[in-house]
């Protein structure tokens, strides 16, 4: 009885393995998303079919990325991403081949960043879960000979603004860095009461960032002081939105605050049926969100009121970013007129669903055999 | 007093289950309490986890000795039983009669067969939600400190140490341990308290099956470490340790090493055709049996201890042989 009871404890013990929360990447013609665990696929943005993807098996010795956390970062013809195990990989967008990887020996759960220079890509930035920031010749893959240590796990990921890194670490710390040398800017980091974990964000000389300690800081970019903070419930884990002087911040107390960004003072406030990780999308002036048990909302961005529609379950756990494929590249790629701006959510399982209209809250989900996206009937 | 801390668990378990739903008393009641407790217990360790498992494991073990020492006095109770239990296997071979006997057997003896039973249960349920917390707060992906936050009470001080050490001595506490030190350490004390615990078998069927679960056991918990993180391992070491001493402190001398080898089969089985004669013989004695139970019941003001029975019992078994 012991032994049964003891499997069966084992089986629903439910130990979490790294699924993944990449969030979908759009090019010209390309969508690309982690439609399975651990894999990236590029597809065809006009008819979704499966044009390649990474790995493909056929790699000696076999490769087995377990997850993918970071979303895909694309320029001039090249994909970059990390794995959950530590490689960073730049991958010939037309084909998926392997140009360089570069193993950091740790997990990467954080996003790239890269810098250009004279229009071209010249390095890629890639955060571990040890802490270290590396970065590396977009061209070769090869480090340069420096590196910083944040002295803790990095899982936000940095941001890249006029030559200064951005580096947000678990010990609470913001570091504000220069590009070329990784020296720092200000005199000391600026330091939270605990774990920094959303993804800095900047907007009008005024870093946003969030954490365990259940408060958003609005740091002063140039200084690195802090010039105001919000409580709420939980941890802020969700990368903030702002628009027009509005802070839209997602947090995992189920709620999503609207902030004067110049004051920190709460606008309003909406509540979802479970915790927020993913970024709020502004489109056809509808703010969507999706709690991370896959309910979609759409609000109205000035008053938090929900539509009508809302919300829409995708019964999916949904962690990633959402991507807004603007109306004009659809029409672009689809040599159609009027065409609405659609929201591309990717949920647990590498699940990929499409919002088609913010307005009317219509949702389909991508069947992979077909390639079709085929609508979501909800209750 | 024990029987009523326990009925009392069990009314306030099965009362918030029916209140507040089996999913919400379960978290509500167990899982947050167990997770912010080792929280709570890491933080205090200096952020040390795998103390903190330590810790924790060691202090429930504490909380819920009362029930601990009730099962282990039950299932010593039953093993001096055994002989007895035996002879009246032998003895009776109307299933009704022997279960007559067998639940006499009880009665005189002072032995509640389900003793063992309750506090097995509770403590059953204490390591499933020690086990489902641990997997919350161990993690093992970024995906489970997401569902860690929502149940961490709001008090900032149990945060302080997320995310949590997971290096401890030579193991990654959020994955199973390659080196296969920590899963023989688990079957090793699984096999050790297994065997203290097991009762002597009353048939050979009986003891086939407990021989069966004494390897079984500890296979299945070296099969379970090398699947899950090593945290859980961890607890499983450190509660079957405790479980040992506390058997020692319960069996003291009675113990020995010795109990720690296999068990020898039972003498006799129950013959399948016993010769007529024997059959008549062993008759005989069991109304015999029962005539001085039924005297001793009258005579005596309280029922006999265990060790008594089986005093009395070995005199009865000497008289048999002279006879023979």
């Amino acid at each position: 009885m012991l032994a049964i009871a003891l499997l069966a404890a084992a089986g629903c013990a439910g130990f979490s393995n790294p699924e993944g929360w990449a969030g979908p990447a759009v090019t010209d013609d390309l969508l690309l998303a982690s439609t399975d665990q651990g894999e990236l696929s590029a597809l065809n943005a006009e008819d979704f079919s499966r044009l390649w993807t990474f790995p493909t098996g056929q790699e000696d010795p076999e490769l087995d990325l377990k997850a993918i956390y970071t979303t895909p970062l694309v320029s001039e013809g090249i994909v970059y991403f990390g794995a959950y195990t530590g490689e960073v990989f730049a991958l010939n967008l037309e084909d998926g081949s392997e140009k360089w990887r570069f193993d950091t020996d740790d997990n990467i759960i954080a996003g790239l960043e890269a810098l250009f220079s004279d229009g071209s890509t010249e390095t890629i930035f890639v955060s571990t879960d040890d802490g270290i920031v590396y970065a590396l010749d977009a061209e070769t893959g090869l480090p340069r000979a420096n590196f910083f240590d944040a002295g803790d796990s990095i899982w936000a990921t940095p941001l890249l603004s006029e030559g200064v890194l951005y580096v947000a670490a678990v010990n609470g710390k913001l570091f504000a860095l220069d590009a070329e040398t990784f020296d720092p800017v200000w005199e000391e980091p600026f330091k939270a009461g605990q774990g920094l974990i959303s993804d800095p964000v900047l907007a009008g000389g005024t870093i946003l960032v969030g954490g365990i300690d259940r408060e958003l800081h609005a740091v002063d970019a140039a200084s690195g002081d802090e010039l105001w903070s919000f409580p709420a419930g939980n941890w802020f884990w969700g990368r903030p939105l702002v628009v027009d002087g509005t802070v839209y911040a997602p947090s995992l107390d189920n709620r999503i605050y609207a902030l004067s960004l110049e004051t920190g003072d709460e606008l309003w406030s909406f509540e979802a049926e479970e915790g927020i990780r993913s970024r709020p999308v502004l489109t056809d002036d509808t703010l969507v969100i999706v709690d991370r048990d896959g309910n979609v909302y759409g609000l109205d961005p000035l008053t938090g009121e929900p539509l009508p529609w809302s919300p829409k379950a995708i019964d999916k756990t949904v962690l990633s970013n959402p991507l807004v494929l603007a109306a004009s590249v659809q029409e672009e790629m689809e040599e159609e007129e009027d065409v609405k701006e659609k929201v591309f959510i990717s949920a647990e399982g590498g699940d990929l669903f499409r919002l088609e209209d913010p307005t009317s809250g219509d949702l389909s989900r991508l069947d992979p055999n077909t390639g079709r996206f085929v609508k979501v009937v909800t209750p | 007093m024990g029987n009523l801390l326990m009925i009392s668990i069990i009314v306030g378990l099965v009362g918030a289950f029916f209140v507040l739903g089996p999913d919400q008393a379960w978290t509500t009641l167990l899982m947050n309490p167990l997770i912010n407790s080792l929280l709570l217990l890491t933080n205090l360790v200096g952020g040390q986890f795998g103390i903190a498992i330590i810790l924790f494991t060691v202090l429930l073990r504490f909380v819920t000795i009362p029930f601990t020492l009730r099962q282990l006095q039950s299932t010593r109770a039953m093993q001096e039983i055994q002989p007895r239990m035996q002879e009246i296997q032998k003895k009776h071979k109307d299933p009704k009669r022997r279960q007559e006997e067998t639940m006499k057997l009880y009665r005189e003896s002072g032995v509640n067969p389900l003793g063992c039973f309750m506090p097995m249960a509770i403590q059953m349920l204490m390591f499933l939600a020690l086990w489902r917390a641990l997997s919350k707060v161990v993690g093992g992906s970024p995906e489970s400190l997401v569902g860690l936050s929502q149940r961490i009470y709001s008090w900032s001080f149990l945060s302080d140490s997320i995310p949590l050490e997971q290096s401890f001595l030579w193991l990654n506490l959020g994955e199973s341990d390659s080196t296969f030190i920590l899963p023989l350490m688990v079957g090793v004390s699984t096999y050790v308290q297994t065997r203290l615990s097991a009762t002597p078998a009353a048939t050979a069927q009986q003891h086939q099956q407990q021989q069966m679960m004494t390897w079984m056991m500890p296979l299945v918990m070296v099969w379970i470490t090398l699947s899950l993180p090593s945290g859980v391992g961890v607890y499983w070491v450190t509660s079957t340790v405790f479980q040992v001493f506390a058997s020692f402190a319960v069996y003291g001398k009675s113990m020995s090493w010795r109990t720690l080898l296999p068990m020898p089969a039972p003498a006799a089985t129950g013959p399948k055709k016993p010769p007529p004669k024997m059959q008549r013989d062993v008759q005989e004695e069991a109304e015999a049996d029962t005539e001085a139970e039924t005297t001793t019941d009258t005579t005596t003001e309280a029922p006999p201890r265990a060790r008594e029975v089986r005093s009395r019992h070995g005199k009865r078994r000497g008289k048999r042989k002279k006879r023979r």
